[in-house]
């Protein structure tokens, strides 16, 4: 059998709106480029599913047309985005996120992205507008794509990057991939979770060959967990729908026991962290303090319901978000008829977003020559938490990280791979097919997802961690080497597909639990109940994971341009509620 | 605790092993608010790991189109038909049968 090889310049890894934007960048310095898509071209990936917010400094966006807030700035923008990432923000690369935003929205109009309405720092249209426009634009360039194929790992050669191995998921046929750069913009790694908000694609496995590959990851340990997540019925499990009821109407969350309990902790905050997207980390957290004291929910979880406002008032708040009771094509109508019942719909916190990932430099670049990474795989410009908008960094990332690998591209002389690299690769990735017996991958996955969530949520400690971190040993020594498809078909087989899957997903939930576990301080989305202080004193660094036989933690200092982070140890609260009230006076949710 | 059970019978074919077209059924516990999609999740995690519907990569929320199928003769969504009693779960298009539910629609 022959695999199949396609030749290009730039190979973008990724169907969402970075990898898009990258392979435009690409095209935009005459390099050949290629973009694999997992799945259904433009409708894959987290972008699709986004609201969508895009957050841009209030003065430039009133110089573009919209609300926006004219006395903002970009420095008081960047000032907010360190606070809101507990000054843990790799400085540089949140400059060129201040500093590029309004240009990319500005393409963006130009693509035909409509916006709906706009607020100090943010215009609101939505992902599927976003994608289609990337579409249309990436059509326009000449850039060539390829669906429904998964890109298993990368081909290092001579110290460089020299190809990516592909699975054309449909035939269950390799495909040999020649590049002379990749940019991985792969997303989040969702899937490692349940429940989760992710589309079903989000399996980090960009995130895991850059790691094999000898990139770094960074900040593993700093997790979004979106708060207010619907934990059912099935149909909506995980969506963020009733997250986004509580944006517009804070209504009323109660706990088991049928008590308010946000005031408790914090009434500021709780004002504060229930008005602008922040809430999510002190929601969460306060969410799951009460599951601790058994008053969670039989889900583990809390319930939403307007409390004291009025349905009328509900409805005038909340309804333009949600044309016929519907989010995208969901049908919302029995939770919202329970609301104006005066119920209570079962919520709680689910994996949304990775702050950290993939070690870039201000070019986007790994430390792989020719390996690039762009949007939500890298360590990104938020620090240990995300507040302002992804759909922005995957633009201000894709954009730049496309165009220097465009322009590396032109100027390497790759030696072509040889074969017998990617048919050491092509054998690993078909052992599953060639085993026999073996645990069900579907049983094991739900296993490490379901430990995943409760191990490695908003609430950790070295004990739990340290269950997490034995139980993925016996995964990775007892089940991940004897897993087994049913079928040995190639044709769509979807447990083959999992089993590869599932060994990514395991290797970024261990970094992430050994980085949580050196990190013995609470910032942002990370909170260790055994070190329950922020300690600017010790860890204003980042953490570092690298693969050298076993992975391997360290840390580095951040990376600081213009403002200096505070000094001293402070219980984690207090040090969100300086947080909080040291944010700028410009309002909206950002 | 008895729970309701819905019989689910679903189209079969591998072209590449040149198996099928036939049926299978399969016994699934029911509850409000459940899927088609989720039904096949039930299935393939617990009754039948060779069963094929397209899940790699699909967006649960009714916009990618993909798991467009036949519930009970009628073409929807199976990630936004919602169950409520037994249930046969056929492909849009016999002829171009990838393989069980998944149909090759032609991508780019």
């Amino acid at each position: 059998m022959t695999a199949t090889e396609i030749k290009t310049d730039v190979l973008v890894i990724g169907g969402g709106g970075a990898g898009f934007r990258a392979v435009i960048g690409a095209r935009e310095k005459g390099a050949e480029a290629l973009l694999l898509s997992k799945g259904p071209l433009g409708r894959c990936g987290a972008t699709p599913m986004a609201g969508a917010d895009y957050t841009v400094d209030g003065k430039s966006l009133r110089e573009l047309g919209f609300y926006g807030e004219p006395l903002d700035s970009q420095q008081t923008f960047f000032e907010d985005i360190v606070k809101q990432g507990f000054y843990l923000n790799n400085q540089k690369l949140l400059e060129q996120y201040v500093r590029t935003a309004p240009l990319r929205l500005k393409e963006f109009l130009d693509w035909g992205v409509v916006v709906a309405r706009s607020e100090e720092r943010a215009i609101y249209t939505t992902g599927i507008g976003m994608m289609d426009a990337l579409l249309g634009q990436a059509k326009k360039m000449g850039a060539r794509t390829l669906d429904d194929v998964m890109a298993l790992d990368l081909l290092v050669q001579d110290g460089q990057i020299a190809g990516v191995l592909g699975l054309d998921v449909k035939s269950g046929q390799f495909i040999r991939f020649r590049a002379k750069a990749v940019v991985v913009a792969t997303g989040g790694w969702h899937k490692a979770f349940w429940p989760n908000t992710g589309m079903r694609d989000l399996s980090g496995e960009g995130m895991a060959m850059a790691h094999r590959a000898g990139a770094e990851l960074g900040n593993m340990e700093f997790i979004t967990f979106c708060c207010n997540v619907l934990y059912g019925p099935p149909h909506v499990l995980g969506s963020i729908a009733s997250y986004i009821f509580s944006l517009r109407c804070a209504g009323e969350l109660t706990n088991g026991a049928g008590e308010r309990f946000l005031g408790q902790y914090d009434p500021n905050l709780a004002y504060i962290g229930t008005h602008m997207e922040w809430n999510k980390c002190f929601i969460s957290w306060a969410t799951l303090q009460e599951v601790r004291k058994g008053k969670g929910s039989p889900k583990g979880g809390v319930y939403y319901g307007r409390g004291p406002v009025p349905w009328s008032e509900w409805e005038r708040l909340v309804s333009p978000t949600f044309p016929n009771w519907k989010y995208k094509h969901i049908d919302l109508s029995a939770i919202v008829a329970r609301i104006r019942e005066g119920g209570t719909i079962e919520v709680g916190p689910a994996v949304e977003y990775f702050d950290g990932g993939i070690i870039i430099d201000e070019h986007f670049q790994t430390r792989v020559p020719g390996l690039f990474a762009a949007g939500e795989c890298t360590l990104g410009p938020f620090g240990a938490n995300r507040v302002c908008a992804a759909t922005t960094e995957m633009m201000v990332h894709g954009a730049e990280a496309g165009q220097n690998a465009g322009a590396y591209a032109l100027e390497q002389k790759t030696p072509a791979p040889d074969a017998a690299g990617f048919q050491e690769l092509e054998q690993m990735a078909s052992l599953p097919l060639t085993r026999t017996g073996g645990p069900a991958v579907a049983q094991v996955r739900r296993q490490v997802q379901e430990m995943a969530h409760r191990r490695l949520g908003p609430l950790r400690s070295e004990a739990e961690l340290n269950l997490l971190l034995d139980f993925l040993q016996d995964v990775k020594a007892n089940a991940l080497p004897r897993l087994a498809t049913a079928s040995k078909s190639r044709r769509y087989n979807k447990e083959w597909m999992d089993a590869l899957e599932l060994a990514n997903l395991t290797h970024l939930l261990e970094t992430a639990a050994l980085s949580a576990l050196a990190r013995t301080e609470s910032r942002g989305v990370h909170y260790r109940e055994d070190h329950p202080y922020t300690d600017n004193d010790q860890w204003l660094r980042e953490s570092v994971a690298r693969l050298n036989g076993g992975i391997q933690i360290s840390s580095r200092p951040i990376t600081v341009t213009s403002v200096t982070p505070p000094k001293g140890v402070k219980p984690y609260l207090e040090m969100l509620q300086e947080l909080m009230e040291g944010h700028s006076a410009v309002g909206g949710h950002h | 605790m008895s729970q309701k059970m819905i019989a689910v019978k679903v189209f079969r074919q591998d072209p590449e092993a040149g198996t099928g077209p036939s049926f299978d059924t399969f016994a699934v516990p029911w509850q409000p608010g459940l899927s088609a999609l989720d039904v096949l999740d039930y299935i393939y995690q617990n009754l039948d790991s060779t069963l094929a519907y397209y899940d790699h990569a699909g967006c649960a929320l009714g916009i990618c189109a993909r798991c467009t199928g036949k519930i009970n003769g009628k073409a929807g969504l199976l990630c936004q038909t919602l169950v409520e009693g037994d249930l046969v779960l056929e492909p849009t298009s016999a002829e171009r049968v990838v393989k069980d539910l998944v149909v090759d629609r032609g991508g780019k």
